[in-house]
Formats: structure tokens, C-alpha cells, sequence
């Protein structure tokens, strides 16, 4: 287990060296540069200096490994755009917001979802379960910014029930200002609603055809003992490995969501960040982000092998 | 209840599986008894509906795909289970009942641990305390002949043989001391050696607990020593019924003979080649109108294509459905394994079924 998590460590630092390394290079790849736009109205001298102070009249082999020292030594650099406004400010200013909006989409759509999935399977091919399977392709299929800006309209424009924008902050950034979560949260839950209830649907369908399940019938169990005990936690191993993923998603932010909201979260700010070029920035927020990925595909490994007993962890002991 | 000498009567059990295709008929109506105490085998090859008749002796045929057709009947202690309600059902299985899978790998569930899953069967129908019902299945799991119970008691159907984890079924199968159990090629998946040590273990546990068995296979060499009556099945329907005796010494239906003969013998003196059973059953989708092994017997006549054979009475409730024991028909003696002789296809001389149907004593089908 120890010499397994040592190599895990290893191939973690490498895949992020080649992320970082394709990154760097694609963002050069694209014409132009971040201070293109900055710098044209400047005289030339200005410019110059422009270009000196963030180091990009450097050769860009040059600069890849300025940029890549420095960030191994947790230094991801200014941004090229906004001055003074640094990965690590980035992180620690949005990502909160940006999480909690995550969070809270994923507990609600998560839990409706498995709830859903579970009576779909057990009312299967009665009425619950084709309710089901059709709101699911009726909400997955409607984009984020339609069904954020029909919510935003009816609830925020009409009934006047939740303000339309904004987000709460300062104190009341993990808890408290709900009213102003409501909104995006609903926008966004109905992705997880729709994709744990049919994950598990089709999870819980194949496990009832097992013949494990027969033998727990076969002992005389009641139909609720047999899907709690036998069917539930099979039907279970595909939601689990799911779920680190959707964490992981769920952090990273929404554009669309955090646009129509105006919510000051992360997601919003990558994606202008990669508009304008801003390199040290995209390139910071990408190698926090596949951190988050790789971490979290660990954990996924280790709850595989915590909740399926047929799989063990390299090292440790089967028999 | 007055105890009769018969546990279980089956009468006119018929199963459809409703698939695209069409309506499986995969279980034809079959009627037999299971008397107390003793062991009845049905044999017969893949696809015969043996199973199926299996799963409806334990409530186990679903809806909406499988279907138990109108007028069939399973007696339980004189009471038609069919008639349970879902309550009367879950006291009936696992306690009165109990089934032993083919595939104890896939028939364990994979996340729990072996011990659970016996206990769950003692504390659903002993109300028995957890700690009651531990030490219940340690001693189940001693007594199915498995080394180190308590160790054994903590892991994960994985971690065991295949033999061993066919124990484990039968320490499920066993746990509450059911008055029935139904063996459902229990030694299939396993290799030779361990095939007869398992059935020694359901042999003793039979005669210990008097339980009544029912053995399904396809093996006739696993029925010879556990069997006191043997019901052969091919397609849907049995075919022919008799002590063990009378279907190994004196069959008289040419199904039971090819099944017989294809059962791989040591004694043999000159390398013979295995022998088999040349074509497919028929397709239950469509079961043929006459006889079903007619498609492949040797000594099919004109009558076998177009009308079902009554079944015939040896005597001593040896019964076989077969137009070869008409009066009309030619005499043909089960073949002898040694020297396989010959017997000519009597096409000629069938009586036509167009000159009266020939009425013989009608045994309940």
C-alpha cells in the first residue's frame, strides 16, 4: 500500500510536468499575445518595458523553463492582464464560491438523483419509472444558460421570490445568504439528477438479475431486506467511482451558471483568462484543476477497493 | 397437518417466457410427486425446462416476463403454493424450502461476507439474536465440512474454492432445516473429485435432517446414488418416470436410452468414442404437435410427428410416453452399451395415426 501510494506520488508529479508542458506550449501556439491588446495604444518605449516587466521579450524556450522552476517552487506568477492578480488569490478569493455552488448542486442532485434511480428500477416499466427516465432527457438536454435564464425570469423576474443575481460573501461564504443560491443551485443540480438516476437505475436492472439476488429471495427475505442488503450495495460500486469525479467537476465552476448569476467563481474567470491569453494564469488554474483530477482519481481507486471486496489494493493483503 | 407421505405434488405445470420472439414454452405440463424423506431426480440436457421448473417450486418465475399458465399446481403439504400471498411466501422459502444454485460464485453476493449471508437466513426464520445466529453458522459451516469455520465465517465468497463455496450454499441451503430442498445441478461447475464429495455432504445432511431433495441435472451419473425416482424431461415435458432401477436397467423410452448411453464409462474395454445425441432439441418457441424427441429418435415412426404419446404403465410407477409401446407398434429393446446393436428404423410398420387413435390408459400428464 505504502510503495503503491509512493508510485501513485510519482506518476501524479509527472502527469501535472507534461499537463503544464502542453499547456504552455499550445497557449504559445496561439497567435498573438497577452499583451497585445494592452499594448498597441502604448508607445513603443512603453511597450518595451511592457514587455520586459512580465519577461516575455525572452526566447520561449527560455521562458518555459523560468515558468516551470517557478512553479515547482509554488510560484505560479502574476497575471499578464489584471495586475497584481495572482493564481494564489485566484484560488483563494473564487474557488470558495465556486465550490459551495458545486457542493451544494451535487448534494441536492445527487440525492434526488439515487432517490429517483432507485424507484425507476424498482417501478420498472410503470409509469414512476418512464416520469423519470423522460425528465431526465428533458433536463439534461436543456443547456445551463436556457434553464438558468427560464429560472431567472420565473422565479426572479415574476414572482420575485429570489433576487436574480448575486451571491453571498464575506461572513456569509460557506453558510447563510441562501435566497441568492437557490437559483443556480437548481440550475445546476439537474445534470447530477439526471446522471445518478440513470446510472443507478441501469446499475440496480443488472444487479437484479443476479443470481445472488435469487438466493437472497430464495431465503425467504422481504422484497425491501433483498434490495437493501443485496441489491442497494452492488448497485452502488458504479455510483461510487462516479462520485470523486463529480466532486472534482463540481469545484472546478460553471461559466454558463456563474455568467448568468453573476457569481464572482472561478469557472467565469477561467474561461476569460483563456480569451485573453492570460498564460500564467491559465496555466496555474490547469495544474491546480488536473491536481484536483489526479487526487481525486486515487480516492476513486481506494473506494473501489473499500466498497467492492473482490478488488484489493496492490501490496496489501487479500487472504 | 396430518403428514402424508408426499411433500410436494406438482400437477400440470406449465411456464411461458414471454420474449420478442415470442412465447417460450419451457414448461409444458409436468406433473410428479416428491415423496417424504426421499429424492427424486430430473434429468435431462440443457434447455429442457428442468430449471425453470425449479425456479416455480420456489416462487422464483417473474413477471412480467415469465408466466405460471392457469390450472398448473404446486402442493405443498396438500396447500397450492401458487395461490401464496408474498408473506406466506417468505415463510415458505429459505425455512421449508430451500434451493442450491449451480454457480456458487455468482449465486453469493460478492460484497457480503460469507457468514452474513447464512445468517441472514437463521434471523429471518429462527428470529434468532445476532450472536445466536453466529455461532449457528459457524456450526454450519463445520458441519458442510469446512476447515477453520470462525476465519472462514469473516471472508468474501471470493476468497473460497469453487468447492467451497458450494458448501457454503449448502450451509445457506441447510440453515434452517428445510423440509425440501431442490438441488439445482449443484456439482456442474465443479471438477470430478470435488462433485462427489459435495454430494456426499447433501447425502448425509439428507439423512440426518430426513429432508426430501429434488436433483436437477443433466448427469445421470450424479442422480445413480442420491435418486430413489428419476424423472427424465426433454423438452418441456417428462418424458419418462421410474425408480432408479427401472430408468437405468429398464428404460423404455429412446431418449432415456441415448441419455444412458452418452454417459462416459471406464469400463469399457476397446476406446469407444463418447457418444451423443445427434441434433438439437426442438424450439420451444414452437414445440413441435407429436412427440418432441421425435425430430431426433432413432426409431421415429409416422405417428411420433403428428400425435403426443400417453404415457405407458410398467408398473410399480415406471411410466414412458412413447408410441414404441403401443400394441400396434414394433418391439425394440433398449439397446446393449457393449455391443451397440442395430436396430432398424421400424418407419414401416408405425401405425398411421389416421386409423384410430389408439386409446390407452390415460396417466395424468
Amino acid at each position: 500500500m505504502v510503495k503503491y501510494t509512493i508510485r501513485r506520488f510519482f506518476e501524479m508529479i509527472l502527469t501535472l510536468f507534461l499537463i503544464a508542458t502542453a499547456t504552455f506550449f499550445l497557449l504559445e501556439a496561439v497567435p498573438g499575445d497577452p499583451l497585445t491588446e494592452r499594448a498597441n495604444k502604448l508607445p513603443v518605449e512603453t511597450r518595451a518595458q511592457l514587455y520586459e516587466r512580465y519577461g516575455l521579450d525572452r526566447p520561449m524556450m527560455e521562458r518555459y523553463v523560468t515558468q516551470m522552476v517557478n512553479m515547482a517552487q509554488g510560484d505560479f506568477g502574476e497575471s499578464f492582464v489584471y495586475a497584481g492578480q495572482t493564481v494564489e488569490g485566484l484560488l483563494h478569493d473564487r474557488l470558495p464560491v465556486s465550490a459551495r455552488l458545486g457542493i451544494q448542486q451535487m448534494l441536492l442532485g445527487v440525492t434526488v438523483g439515487l432517490g429517483l434511480g432507485i424507484l425507476a428500477a424498482t417501478k420498472r416499466g410503470r409509469l414512476p419509472d418512464y416520469l423519470v427516465v423522460g425528465l431526465s432527457v428533458l433536463l439534461i438536454s436543456i443547456p445551463h444558460f436556457v434553464l438558468g435564464l427560464l429560472l431567472q425570469k420565473v422565479f426572479a423576474g415574476e414572482l420575485r421570490i429570489f433576487p436574480s443575481i448575486g451571491w453571498p460573501s464575506g461572513s456569509q461564504l460557506w453558510f447563510g445568504g441562501w435566497q441568492y443560491t437557490v437559483l443556480p443551485t437548481l440550475t445546476g443540480c439537474f445534470t447530477y439528477v439526471a446522471t445518478y438516476s440513470r446510472l443507478l437505475k441501469s446499475s440496480m436492472l443488472d444487479v437484479v438479475n443476479q443470481d445472488y439476488v435469487l438466493t437472497a429471495e430464495s431465503k425467504g427475505l422481504s422484497r425491501a431486506q433483498v434490495v437493501r442488503r443485496h441489491i442497494l450495495r452492488n448497485s452502488f460500486i458504479p455510483v461510487m467511482t462516479q462520485l470523486p469525479m463529480s466532486v472534482a467537476m463540481c469545484i472546478t465552476g460553471s461559466f454558463f451558471i456563474e455568467s448568468i448569476f453573476a457569481i464572482p467563481g472561478i469557472g467565469q474567470y477561467f474561461v476569460t483568462s483563456v480569451n485573453n491569453q492570460d498564460l500564467s494564469i491559465v496555466l496555474g488554474l490547469t495544474v491546480f484543476l488536473s491536481l484536483i483530477y489526479i487526487v481525486v482519481l486515487f480516492i476513486t481507486d481506494i473506494l473501489y477497493a473499500l466498497v467492492d471486496p473482490r478488488i484489493s489494493m496492490p501490496g496489501s493483503e487479500s487472504r | 397437518m396430518a403428514e402424508s407421505p408426499t411433500i410436494l405434488k406438482v400437477r400440470d405445470l406449465r411456464v411461458s417466457y414471454h420474449t420478442y420472439a415470442g412465447e417460450v414454452k419451457a414448461v409444458r405440463g409436468v406433473s410428479f410427486d416428491v415423496e417424504r424423506g426421499r429424492a427424486i431426480a430430473i434429468v435431462g440436457e440443457s434447455g429442457c425446462g428442468k430449471s425453470v421448473t425449479a425456479k416455480a417450486i420456489m416462487g422464483l418465475i417473474k413477471g412480467p416476463q415469465g408466466e405460471i399458465k392457469q390450472g398448473s399446481e404446486i402442493l405443498y403439504n396438500g396447500e397450492n403454493i401458487l395461490d401464496y400471498t408474498s408473506k406466506q411466501w417468505q415463510a415458505y422459502r429459505g425455512d421449508d424450502c430451500a434451493i442450491i444454485f449451480q454457480d456458487a460464485l455468482a449465486a453469493l453476493n460478492p460484497t457480503m461476507r460469507v457468514g452474513k449471508q447464512i445468517m441472514e437466513n437463521l434471523i429471518a426464520h429462527r428470529h434468532m439474536s445476532k450472536d445466536e445466529a453466529r455461532a449457528e453458522a459457524i456450526e454450519m459451516l463445520r458441519r458442510v465440512g469446512i476447515p477453520e469455520p470462525e476465519k472462514r465465517f469473516k471472508q468474501y465468497p471470493h476468497q473460497f474454492s469453487g468447492g467451497m463455496r458450494q458448501r457454503v450454499m449448502i450451509a445457506i441451503a441447510f440453515a434452517c432445516d428445510p423440509d425440501l430442498l431442490i438441488c439445482d445441478e449443484p456439482t456442474t461447475a465443479l471438477d470430478v473429485t470435488i462433485q462427489s464429495q459435495i454430494l456426499d455432504i447433501i447425502k448425509d445432511l439428507q439423512r440426518e435432517h430426513n429432508t426430501s431433495v429434488i436433483m436437477i441435472t443433466h448427469d445421470l451419473g450424479v442422480v445413480a446414488n442420491i435418486a430413489q425416482t428419476i424423472a427424465v424431461m426433454y423438452s418441456g415435458v417428462i418424458v419418462e418416470r421410474g425408480t432408479s432401477e427401472d430408468i437405468f436397467y429398464r428404460a423404455r423410452h429412446p431418449y432415456t436410452w441415448a441419455l444412458i448411453e452418452s454417459v462416459p464409462r471406464l469400463d469399457l474395454k476397446n476406446k469407444q468414442e463418447l457418444a451423443s445425441i445427434p441434433g438439437m432439441p426442438p424450439d420451444l418457441l414452437n414445440p413441435p404437435v407429436g412427440c418432441p424427441f421425435s425430430t431426433r429418435c432413432k426409431y421415429c415412426m409416422a405417428i411420433c410427428k403428428e400425435k403426443m404419446p400417453a404415457f405407458t404403465d410398467f408398473g410399480n410407477g415406471h411410466t414412458a410416453a412413447c408410441w414404441l409401446h403401443h400394441p400396434m407398434a414394433p418391439k425394440v429393446d433398449m439397446p446393449d452399451h457393449d455391443s451397440p446393436t442395430t436396430v432398424a428404423p421400424a418407419t414401416g410398420a408405425a401405425p398411421a395415426a389416421t386409423d384410430g387413435a389408439p386409446t390407452e390408459k390415460e396417466v395424468s400428464r
